[in-house]
This record gives C-alpha cells, sequence and structure tokens, in this order.
C-alpha cells in the first residue's frame, strides 16, 4: 500500500476488532453478490402493501397525490414557457428559434431531453 | 461540511472513557451519515454516505473499500473503471445492506470502537419507513456489532422537537423537510407526529443536482466531462435560488436581458491560452523564398540536362535510320531485303515514316512549335498511303487495310466537317445575337437576364435532387431519408417490377415505351448528364456575355459561395471554457415546487402542506393553529428565497387572510442529529428501545407497530 493511502486511513481494514461477523465470512468472496439487492420499488412490491392495514400509515400510502393543477409546459432547451410541441421529437419549445435548433438535434440529445422529465423512448 | 471537502475524519480517541449506557446516535441521512454520543451538542464524525469498491492497481488488483468523499489525487492509485459511487439509499429507504454495513463499519471505527460496540443505538430513518428495512437494519446491529439495544426515529420529528425546545416553533405546527431524495410534510400534534397525516414527494436535492447537471452538461456538451456530479453539487449550493415568481422570473430572462446577464453567473474552467506563433521575419521570409528558389532552380537544371540528352540520343537514332536510307538506295533488290529484315523494318516506307517520328519528337523536344497544319499535311498522306493507289495494284491484305484505311478516314473528315458546321452555327447565333443587342438593348438584356436566372435555378435544382432527395428536413432518420431522388424512384420502380407478378393479364411489352424502364432501372442512370452538361456551358457563356454588358452582374454561384475553408478553426478563448449558469439557478430548484418538471407527477411542497392538512381531518381551528407554526428543515431547503416562496405557495390554499408562520429551522442540516441526541440523553430513552430478544420474539411484526414516543 502506499503511503500516502496509509496515512489518511482511506481503507476500510478487511477485518475489525469490534465486529462479531466478519464482512468477509458474509460475503464470501468470488460469489456474485450484486444481484440480490432488489431495488425499492421490487422490495416494496414483494412486502405485499395490501396485506397492511388500510387505515394505517405505511410507506406507500403517505406518497402525495397529483397535483390539482394542470402541469405546465416548459421548454426542453430554454426552460421558458413552451406552447408549442414537436410532433416529430415531442420536444416542447418556447419559439421558431429554438424549433430550428430542435430540429439539429442529434437524436441521442433529444433523447437525453426528454429523459430529464421521464419522457423518453425506453428500448426494453 | 459534507461533501464540498475530501476531509477525511480522525479517529476519535475516548470511546473506551464513555460509559457503557451512554447511547449512540446516528443520523443516517441519504447525503450525510453522522455519529456522535447522546447529549452532546455536536456529532463527532460526519461523511458522505457512499462506498466505492475500487481496484487497488498495486496489489494484484484487490478490492479494496472506501467510505465517504476522497481526496480526487489519491484514486490513482485504484482502477475504478468497473465500479461506480454507491448509496446504500433508494430514496430515502436503506435496502443495499452489505454498503450499509461497509458505512457502519467505517463509522464505528472512526467513533473509536476497538473491541465491540456496546451502546444502544438511537438511529434515525423516513416516515414510516417499511418493516423489512426495519429488520434488516435491526439485524445487522445485533448480529454484526452486539449492541444491546435499538430504536429507530424519524428526523424530522427530532429536527422540530429540537426546534420547539428552542421555542422556535410550537406543539402543534408543521414541520416541511426537504432532503436528498425526497421532500416531506409531517404535523404534529401535542409535540407528536401524525403520521396517518404526513405526505412524501419523491423530489429532492439529488434531483436538483442530476437536473442542474443535465442541462449544463447538455449545454455544453465538449465540457461534459467536467461536470461531474460533484462539480453540480458544488454549484447548486453556490449559486442556485428559488425564484419568488417562477413566471416573472423566467419573463426576466426571456425579455430583459440586461438584467438577465446580472443574474448570469460563471464557473470558469481552467484553460491556458495556447503559445502564439509568432509572425515569421522579414530575414526568415527571405531566406526561405531563397531557398525555394535554389530548390525551383536545381530542378530546372536538371530537366535541362535531362532534356539535352534526350535530344542527343533522338539525333543520333535519326542519322542511325538516314544511314540505312542512304545504303538501301544504294543496294540492290536482294541486298536490300535483306539489309531490312537485319534491322527489323518491312519496308522503306516504314522507315521513312520512322524518320519522320524522330523529327518530329525532336522538334518536341527541343521545344520548337510545329504547326498543326504542317503535322496533318505531312501525316495526311502517310497515315492513309494505300487510299489514293488504284485496286488493282494491291494485294488481298492491302486491299482489306484499304478498305480500313478508308474508313477512318471519312470519319475523321466527317469529324472536321461537323465542328467546321458548329463552329459556323456558333458565329451565326453570335451575330444573330448581336443583331438583337443593336436592335433592341433593353429587351435583349432582359432576355438575357432570365435565361440566366432560368438556367442556374434548373441547375441548381439538379445538384439539389442529386445531394439529397430532401435536405430541407434534417435529422432525418430511416433508410428512405437518405436516398437522393432519383435512387429512391428506382427503388420504387425495382419493388414494383418485383412484386407485380400474376397481377391478371401480363401487357407488359405491348407499348414501346414498357422498355424504358430497364433503362430507368439500370444502376447508372445519367441519361440527364449530356443535358446537364450543354445547360453549363450555355449556362458559362450567358455569364460572359452578362459580366461583357452588365458591370453590376454578380454570378450567383460565385457569389453565393465565399467558402470559408471549413478546417478554419476559430482560436479559442477563455470563453469558451466559461460556463453560463442563467436561468439554470432557479429552473433546478424549481422541481421541488413543480415536481413535473422532471417527470415526477406528484404535488410541490407547497401543495403538499395542503395535502397534509386535509389529510388530518381536524377543524379549521386547528388547521389554524397549525399553520401558525410551520418549520422548514433540511439541507435542500437552505436555497436563498425558499421562505417567501414557500409562504405565497401556501397562502394560495389558505383561506382568504388566514394567518401564516413560517419559521427557517436552527440548523436544517444538524438540528436532526442534535435533536436525536438530546432525545437519546433522556432518562427514559430505555423505554423506547428493543432488545434482540424482542426481535427474536416477534420478528419482523415487532415493526408493523413500531414508532416511539418523541415527548418524553
Amino acid at each position: 500500500m502506499e503511503s500516502e493511502i496509509q496515512r489518511t486511513e482511506m481503507l476500510l481494514a478487511p477485518t475489525l476488532a469490534f465486529k462479531k461477523v466478519q464482512t468477509a465470512d458474509k460475503y464470501p468472496k468470488g460469489q456474485s453478490r450484486g444481484r440480490q439487492w432488489k431495488h425499492l420499488r421490487h422490495l416494496l412490491q414483494a412486502a405485499d402493501g395490501s396485506s397492511l392495514p388500510p387505515d394505517r400509515p405505511n410507506y406507500l400510502n403517505i406518497q402525495s397525490p397529483p397535483s390539482i393543477y394542470p402541469p405546465k409546459r416548459y421548454c426542453d432547451i430554454t426552460g421558458f414557457e413552451a406552447p408549442y410541441a414537436d410532433p416529430r421529437t415531442k420536444l416542447r419549445y418556447s419559439d421558431p428559434e429554438v424549433f430550428k435548433q430542435i430540429r439539429m438535434l442529434p437524436d441521442e440529445y433529444v433523447q437525453r431531453y426528454l429523459a430529464l422529465r421521464n419522457a423518453a423512448v425506453v428500448l426494453r | 461540511m459534507s461533501s464540498s471537502s475530501a476531509h477525511r475524519p480522525p479517529r476519535e480517541t475516548d470511546f473506551d472513557r464513555i460509559p457503557g449506557s451512554t447511547p449512540i446516535v446516528i443520523d443516517n441521512g441519504a447525503s450525510t451519515f453522522r455519529i456522535g454520543w447522546a447529549g452532546e451538542k455536536e456529532p463527532r464524525v460526519a461523511f458522505r454516505n457512499i462506498v466505492q469498491r475500487p481496484r487497488h492497481r498495486s496489489s494484484a488488483g484487490e478490492t479494496v473499500t472506501v467510505v465517504g468523499d476522497t481526496d480526487p489525487g489519491l484514486m490513482k492509485f485504484f482502477d475504478c473503471t468497473r465500479t461506480s459511487i454507491r448509496s446504500p439509499f433508494d430514496d430515502d429507504v436503506v435496502y443495499q445492506f452489505e454498503y450499509m454495513e461497509y458505512i457502519l463499519d467505517y463509522a464505528f471505527d472512526r467513533l473509536g470502537a476497538t473491541s465491540e460496540v456496546g451502546h444502544p443505538i438511537l438511529m434515525t430513518e423516513c416516515e414510516c419507513n417499511p418493516s423489512f428495512s426495519r429488520a434488516r437494519m435491526s439485524e445487522l446491529l445485533f448480529e454484526t456489532y452486539g449492541v444491546p439495544s435499538v430504536a429507530f426515529g424519524i428526523d424530522d420529528a427530532f429536527s422540530y422537537k429540537y426546534n420547539q425546545k428552542l421555542g422556535n416553533c410550537g406543539e402543534d405546527g408543521l414541520a416541511i423537510s426537504c432532503e436528498f431524495g425526497t421532500c416531506h410534510v409531517v404535523p404534529f400534534l401535542k409535540g407528536q407526529p401524525v403520521l396517518g397525516a404526513c405526505c412524501r414527494t419523491n423530489v429532492g436535492g439529488s434531483h436538483i443536482t442530476d437536473f442542474l447537471r443535465q442541462l449544463l452538461s447538455l449545454k455544453y456538451p465538449y465540457h461534459a466531462a467536467s461536470i461531474t456530479w460533484e462539480k453540480a453539487e458544488e454549484l447548486k449550493k453556490e449559486h442556485c435560488y428559488i425564484a419568488p415568481d417562477y413566471m416573472s422570473e423566467l419573463q426576466i430572462f426571456k425579455n430583459n436581458k440586461e438584467e438577465a446577464e446580472k443574474k448570469t453567473r460563471y464557473w470558469q474552467l481552467p484553460w491556458v491560452p495556447p503559445p502564439v506563433d509568432e509572425p515569421p521575419s522579414e530575414e526568415e521570409l527571405a531566406r526561405k523564398a531563397a531557398q525555394k528558389e535554389r530548390a525551383g532552380q536545381r530542378l530546372r537544371d536538371f530537366a535541362a540536362t535531362k532534356r539535352s540528352q534526350k535530344i542527343q540520343l533522338l539525333e543520333k537514332e535519326l542519322s542511325d535510320l538516314e544511314e540505312l536510307m542512304e545504303q538501301l538506295d544504294e543496294a540492290e533488290e536482294p541486298e536490300a531485303t535483306s539489309i531490312l529484315a537485319s534491322a527489323g523494318y518491312l519496308s522503306r516506307q516504314e522507315i521513312k515514316s520512322a524518320i519522320l517520328k524522330k523529327i518530329q519528337s525532336i522538334r518536341k523536344a527541343k521545344g520548337e512549335s510545329n504547326g498543326n497544319e504542317e503535322k496533318a499535311d505531312v501525316s495526311e498522306a502517310d497515315k492513309y498511303p494505300l487510299v489514293s493507289v488504284p485496286d488493282e495494284t494491291l494485294t488481298p491484305e492491302q486491299l482489306k487495310e484499304k478498305k480500313k484505311q478508308i474508313l477512318l478516314k471519312t470519319t475523321t473528315e466527317g469529324r472536321l466537317r461537323a465542328k467546321q458546321r458548329r463552329a459556323e452555327e456558333e458565329a451565326l447565333r453570335e451575330k444573330q445575337e448581336e443583331e438583337r443587342r443593336t436592335e433592341n438593348p433593353e429587351l435583349y438584356f432582359e432576355e438575357l437576364r432570365a435565361r440566366y436566372s432560368d438556367l442556374s435555378e434548373k441547375i441548381d435544382q439538379r445538384k439539389r435532387q442529386k445531394v439529397n432527395g430532401n435536405n430541407n428536413s434534417s435529422g432525418a432518420v430511416g433508410r428512405g431519408e437518405r436516398l437522393n431522388a432519383a435512387q429512391k424512384e428506382r427503388m420504387r420502380l425495382l419493388t414494383t417490377a418485383a412484386f407485380d407478378r400474376g397481377k391478371g393479364e401480363d401487357t407488359f411489352g405491348m407499348r414501346d415505351e414498357d422498355w424504358l424502364v430497364y433503362k430507368k432501372m439500370s444502376k447508372d442512370t445519367d441519361q440527364d448528364d449530356d443535358e446537364n452538361d450543354y445547360d453549363e456551358s450555355e449556362l458559362a457563356r450567358i455569364t460572359s456575355k452578362l459580366q461583357e454588358v452588365d458591370p453590376t452582374f454578380v454570378n450567383k454561384h460565385e457569389a453565393a459561395e465565399p467558402t470559408p475553408d471549413p478546417h478554419k478553426v476559430r482560436p479559442l478563448t477563455a470563453e469558451d471554457f466559461r460556463i453560463a449558469i442563467g436561468i439554470e439557478r432557479f429552473r433546478c430548484p424549481e422541481v421541488l415546487f413543480q415536481p413535473g418538471m422532471i417527470g415526477v407527477d406528484q404535488a410541490g411542497i407547497d401543495e403538499m402542506v395542503s395535502i397534509s392538512l386535509r389529510r388530518l381531518m381536524e377543524d379549521e381551528s386547528v388547521k389554524e393553529r397549525l399553520c401558525q407554526s410551520i418549520l422548514v428543515t433540511g439541507g435542500t431547503s437552505l436555497f436563498p428565497g425558499m421562505i417567501p416562496r414557500l409562504e405565497s405557495g401556501i397562502r394560495q390554499f389558505r383561506p382568504y387572510l388566514a394567518r401564516l408562520k413560517l419559521i427557517k429551522a436552527a440548523d436544517p442540516i444538524l438540528d436532526a442529529w442534535r435533536g436525536a441526541a438530546a432525545f437519546a440523553a433522556s432518562s427514559k430513552f430505555g423505554t423506547q428501545t428493543f432488545t434482540l430478544e424482542d426481535y427474536r420474539e416477534h420478528g419482523e411484526n415487532l415493526f408493523h407497530r413500531y414508532n416511539i414516543v418523541y415527548t418524553l
């Protein structure tokens, strides 16, 4: 180990005396374990929310509902109010200048702009 | 304190001196992990709640664990290509307990734990943390670290209680908390959070940072590598603010350039101007010119010697041939044939022509002009020597040869005649045009112009068609749009031909025009190239004419293309390495109020207050009381302009002239830990904890109803 690394104590020691079970014993080397952590969404599904009493608060039912206001539309490029939408790229835009810009955009950028508001085409 | 510096916390030394009954207090926030002792004012250790597991380069790729922020300079010793920065959190819930374990390892190690942890633990969590997360967390604490007892409490509640103790807010009130991954609104009645009435929107500080980073890297694609998540976080903390009124702030940036410029901030990327090339001096130029001149002279000399050598050689060959001729002239018939055979010639005629050729090439080499007429005259006779000879004197082979020569002669003559005729026609037309011009210069001029524009239009159109069938629609994708019009037509014909079978009676070939289809189908359809050539030459003629008569005339083709050298690069300046943060300053934090901007279909934080009040199902008088004690907390609430904007937002959901009071938390970042530390220091803290035995007895069910009492 390089001396700077040792001096700054930046690495976690592989064994720690205060632990009852060491990490290496719990997660043996060479076993793929990246997959075992499911995402929160799946965990919540697996926990089966229907078994919980509906009148009691739980993680899912305290979520905010959608806004009562109609969503405002903003230009994907400039952020100004967007009265128009491009039917081809599906991007919203504020004025003709931006429209020209949109039509020059490569598809990758179009998708990245759409992804910002979760509207990109997802290929599965 | 959290992520801005790569500060590595030192190891605490007094762990063993702390009595075993003193609880350890952990504020397990999605962005920052804080750990310390109950009853103290400040957490002992705080670090960013992240883990990296890179490979160490020099020790055979051993995987190592790094918790918290690091000095980027030290990361060169590690291979980070197959890993990224990981967090144990998804939104505000811990779900990745392997990473959580590394973080706890590091936290207890920094706190100074040596042989055992051995203290009760109070850990914060989000509102209504799912049971599986609590179960896994307590399992980890009990089984891996051997802690005696554990309590979980809501960070926002601790923050509210702490501010209540400071006198900032009342027993009944609301907490608006803007955190790293989420925002919460929690009502409090008699100092206890009403979880049934709280609400959560899944938008927080991390979303603002992501949004800012994406927007900037889309705006400056060349600097995308410099715009890291950490840098975006830093820029967010430094420059972002909440617009008092989003729409009018947008109008300022749209219409008032001056004020917008005033509100724009810049981030200058490190940039060193490239060394400027000195223009070459006079001396240098003269030296270069001389060098060039010398090189040219050398080449010219070389060419001259070569030419004289060639001339000498040719002259020698010529004299040889002449000698041979003389020999032949002197010699008798049988002797002559043997001489001819030995020299490799068939007849005297042949030798003569060889001599002529030699003479010509000598002339050419010497650079003398040999008039075309003369050459034609000379060659006429010996090009077609048999034409004028009567048939009877010739052998059958010679007859054949004669026929060939006649054919050649007539075709060349015909070609010459046609050329002459064309020249005559041209001259005639020129003359007619001249006449028309003198007759009516105005009309003639008009006609010329009209014809010019016609032709140039035509040629332009054809060019366009060739280059791209429809180049007005850029960004086109898909195969069809990449073909030009002619190719498209060809494809269409091919497909129709391919699928034409069995459609009633086959009438193909009844009309002669049917066969034209094959011409169109053939790959090289250059049938209009001749026409094109003609048009172009005509255009050139008219252009020159127009230039003659009209001094103001500009050739469109030349004028339209000033052809700036496409490879000429504008020298880069510091400005090109400057990142402007204008509208983004308030556009990014606006997602807290309008989550729809990043595609989250939930209410914003101002509207959440009304939702929470509605869920409370209490009298208006209670709601009125709650609204006079609204605490704003959480690291993401630190943006300037947050309180006034929230106030005007909430006011829209409240009755006219209803009283409203918003309070900024004493320290929106640390209050949760401080509140928890104060709570854990209470003598009744023990009543709120559970032990390994409790957990073994009830399992996960223990957590379905688990809620601590915050007022002890």
